[in-house]
């Protein structure tokens, strides 16, 4: 394996590729007891276009979600149970162009993990077990449904994109999911659960060269193809819905405010663009802005509010939200606010300032190892190393951050979805 | 390896020294015994102590300062424990070591605390009148908002009804009407008291040596005229009558509710036999519950139960559609009435055992979890060591499991369902 050191960030990381085309990193943390690893597929909810052997397929939305469900269950075998028998933690989630699954333990590590490679790597879909997670996903749905929290980010996302599927909530809905067959979900498994589209990372006091040789042993050496996803998402920089609502169950307004972006290249520009971003949201309306304060003390925010810049497989937003007595006023607030920040500007100082901010609360949150897997994850698939991103730091200037927030910052990219009381 | 110091009387520093982590934590806390007539104030006092001291007048000021510190963060801390509400101060910052040019962090962090704590900005003989008052609008917002996440509302709706008479009933930020009717001058004068006459703990997890945190954080104490109360003990939940409920509301899934009491505490011999129970009815992906009514019945996606051993209370939740209550109703009581005729699996025991010894392991592994437990532990009336509670857990039956279960009674259920249903 390949071992590369952070000094920066006291941290080593070791590398390989296997046979198989399956990427494996390890972070080791001697003197800690507990160990995490994550197996994740480059596929998540908005892959529901693809060509695979030459053919192309379109299956319902919700999918990646649902396969995510059913892969816990082994011919004769229940997944959770042993597991547990193991005394590890195991779980999985769908996002919008990843699904992960995972578990944390303190003993047992090679066994759990050799669990993990082959209950994600094996397709075992019965029908009857098919139609009963039916039931169970019906009231995952219900359970969104009736979360504002949720409701107020799907309702944006669905304002903000005409064709991008991210306007699909990742669970899909009660009628899609009835249209999901077995046979469609062994295809979405052939199709990117290939190792070739897959890394494991595993952080905790372990041998790194082990977890290889287990990987290679569960996996084979035989490498797959992996289907080609179908992006025609190419989206204006308008968005359809400036303005959406809902009435709901809640005491106050919450709300959701969108900018849109483009989507950011692979590789280090992937992680530059959004280090530009982030500092752009943190400059305009972060805590320590003058937006932010003024806003508080007006009583038009809370501590409830926060935002930053996001990313998803062909899109980039700047988003921001919370509860307010009035989100419209937020709105007014944040596109006045950028106007003057653009004419007043940021002394260098106060960008080093942010920029020492921003570095240091990523160099704490290393502390969580979910936190840690979860990035190295979803960087490798924008193709960059994570632990680079002090380097990224020290490189982005204030003429990046400003240029970005003229571009972005705009009432012609942005759409407001609000949760209003019944 | 924690070392325990009274630094004034009634003050406690608790150092856990490791330099594995990249980030320390410091608090400072306020222990109050959960009474109705403070809570909604000592639920407020952080947040307003939060908006600016003598040389950081407001949030942007501190935040400033914060950015300047590498990122450091401080916020509120509210907890309850059993009997106990505690408030106070939460600090977390890099590790001195990750630091430009022998930049230092926690020093100055200790500062920025003791600032925080000890110079809030004052208006005649209260608290600055604008900060008290929106911030009372903040925290009255915060508790209406907890309808909006409806497994909250109703897990804390059912406390209500069930501890009408014990302090658990009292919900952890006070009540709104509460919250109202407070005079920046009378939070002011509630917080010159507490801070001379509470039980006040501080706990540090982080690579600097006991002597040195003491030595950092003696200048907080300098002003302090103590004068200690001791803290009542923790006691068992105190019965009112056992009552059935509903309420509607406009929502696709309704939350089922059940709160069921024991006399085993964590003073109690057998409370390791409860956790293991907890565990096996309701405690996660291979519990009874999850098992039997969401796996093999596809009723919910969501069920589980919890075990509050400061009380003697075990709840259960369950996320459902309003026609199926009485089938899961049914099958919750069945799951349980299965735990009492000892209908336990040595899977099951192990499983159980495992996910907590795992747990338990695990805490040494993050700042965050070391200050929960140690501080929850040792208030609770717990008072176990890690491994002393590993052995207690690895040490229990089966048989302990099915007699700890018989004690369970069922007191009081919460049903929120749609309306129309």
């Amino acid at each position: 394996m390949m071992k590369m050191h952070y000094p920066k960030l006291d941290e080593t990381v070791y590398r390989c590729q296997l046979p198989c085309g399956l990427t494996v990193a390890v972070v080791p943390k001697p003197g800690f007891t507990r160990k995490l690893a994550y197996f994740v597929t480059d596929f998540g909810s908005i892959h529901s276009d693809f060509l695979l052997d030459g053919q192309e397929y379109h299956v319902p939305a919700g999918v990646a979600h649902y396969l995510e469900h059913k892969l816990f269950e082994l011919p004769g075998r229940d997944v959770s149970a042993e597991f547990a028998a193991l005394g590890a933690n195991v779980n999985a989630f769908t996002g919008y162009d990843m699904t992960a699954y995972y578990f944390s333990c303190t003993e047992n590590f090679e066994k759990s993990l050799a669990l993990l490679l082959e209950f994600v790597s094996t397709p075992y879909f019965p029908a009857e077990s098919v139609v009963r997670e039916q039931g169970i996903i019906d009231q995952e749905i219900g359970m969104y449904l009736d979360s504002p929290e949720a409701r107020v980010f799907d309702r944006l996302m669905e304002a903000m994109y005409r064709r991008h599927p991210i306007r699909v909530p990742i669970l899909g809905s009660g009628e899609s999911i009835r249209e999901i067959t077995p046979e469609i979900l062994e295809l979405c498994h052939r199709a990117f659960y290939a190792p070739g589209n897959m890394i494991l990372c595993v952080v905790g006091d372990v041998d790194p060269e082990e977890v290889a040789n287990i990987a290679n042993r569960v996996l084979g050496e035989e490498s797959r193809p992996v289907a080609q996803k179908l992006r025609a998402w190419q989206e204006e920089m308008t968005c359809p819905e400036p303005y959406t609502a809902q009435q709901m169950e809640v005491a106050m307004p919450t709300f959701q405010l969108g900018f849109k972006c483009e989507g950011t290249d692979m590789g280090e520009a992937a992680i530059r663009a959004e280090v530009v971003g982030d500092l752009a949201a943190e400059a305009l309306f972060g805590e320590s802005s003058a937006l932010y304060l003024k806003m508080y003390e007006s009583g038009l925010i809370d501590a409830s509010f926060g935002g930053g810049f996001e990313t998803v497989d062909g899109g980039a937003m700047v988003t921001c939200g919370g509860d307010s007595p009035e989100p419209e006023k937020v709105r007014d607030a944040i596109l006045a606010g950028v106007k003057v920040l653009l004419e007043t500007g940021i002394d260098e100082e106060s960008f080093l300032r942010m920029k020492r901010s921003a570095l240091g609360r990523r160099i704490r949150d290393l502390d969580s190892f979910d936190s840690t897997c979860f990035r190295i994850c979803a960087y490798h698939f924008s193709q960059f190393d994570y632990f680079q991103f002090p380097k990224v730091y020290a490189e982005v200037t204030r003429k990046e951050v400003f240029e970005f927030l003229t571009r972005v910052v705009t009432e012609q990219r942005c759409a407001l979805s609000v949760i209003t009381p019944i | 390896m924690i070392e325990t110091m009274e630094l004034l009387p009634g003050v406690t520093l608790r150092c856990y020294t490791d330099s594995r982590f990249k980030q320390g934590c410091l608090s400072f806390q306020l222990v109050r015994p959960m009474a109705a007539e403070e809570a909604a104030m000592n639920a407020l006092l952080p947040a307003v102590l939060l908006r600016g001291c003598r040389v950081y007048p407001d949030m942007r000021a501190i935040t400033g300062r914060l950015d300047e510190l590498y990122g450091a963060s401080v916020g509120a801390l509210v907890r309850r424990v059993g009997d106990y509400q505690t408030t106070g101060l939460h600090c977390g910052f890099m590790e001195d070591r990750f630091a430009l040019e022998g930049d230092a962090i926690f020093a100055p962090m200790a500062d920025l605390l003791r600032q925080l704590l000890t110079e809030p900005i004052l208006e005649g003989e209260g608290f600055c009148h604008e900060f008290v008052e929106s911030e009372k609008k903040n925290l009255i917002a915060t508790i209406e908002a907890e309808r909006n996440d409806k497994r909250a509302y109703a897990a804390s709706q059912l406390m209500k009804l069930m501890c009408k008479t014990d302090s658990f009933g009292i919900p952890r930020l006070g009540e709104k009407e509460q919250v109202a009717e407070i005079t920046p001058e009378q939070l002011y004068a509630h917080y010159q008291k507490i801070l001379h006459n509470s039980v006040v703990e501080m706990f540090y997890v982080g690579s600097c040596s006991a002597a040195q945190v003491a030595e950092l954080t003696r200048p907080l104490l300098a002003g302090l005229q103590r004068t200690p109360e001791v803290l009542p003990p923790q006691t068992p939940f105190r019965a009112c009558p056992e009552s059935e409920n509903e309420e509607k509301m406009d929502i696709a899934q309704a939350t089922l509710c059940m709160g069921f009491v024991t006399t085993v505490t964590n003073q109690s011999l057998h409370f390791a036999a409860m956790q293991v129970l907890n565990m096996v009815f309701g405690g996660g992906m291979t519990s009874k519950l999850f098992m039997n009514v969401r796996e093999k019945l596809s009723l919910c996606y969501s069920i589980g139960s919890g075990y509050h051993g400061s009380k003697g209370i075990m709840t259960v939740s369950a996320g459902i559609d309003t026609v199926q209550y009485d089938k899961v109703r049914r099958e919750i009581l069945a799951q349980l009435e299965a735990c009492c005729s000892g209908d336990i699996t040595d899977e099951e025991l192990q499983a159980a055992k495992e996910a907590i010894l795992s747990g338990l392991r695990g805490v040494t592994d993050s700042p965050g979890a070391i200050e929960n437990y140690c501080l929850t532990s040792t208030l609770s009336g717990l008072k176990l060591s890690i491994p002393e509670y590993m052995t207690a857990v690895t040490a229990v039956t089966a048989e302990q499991v099915a007699a700890v279960a018989k004690t369970l009674k069922l007191h009081t259920s919460f049903f929120l369902k749609g309306v129309g249903e």
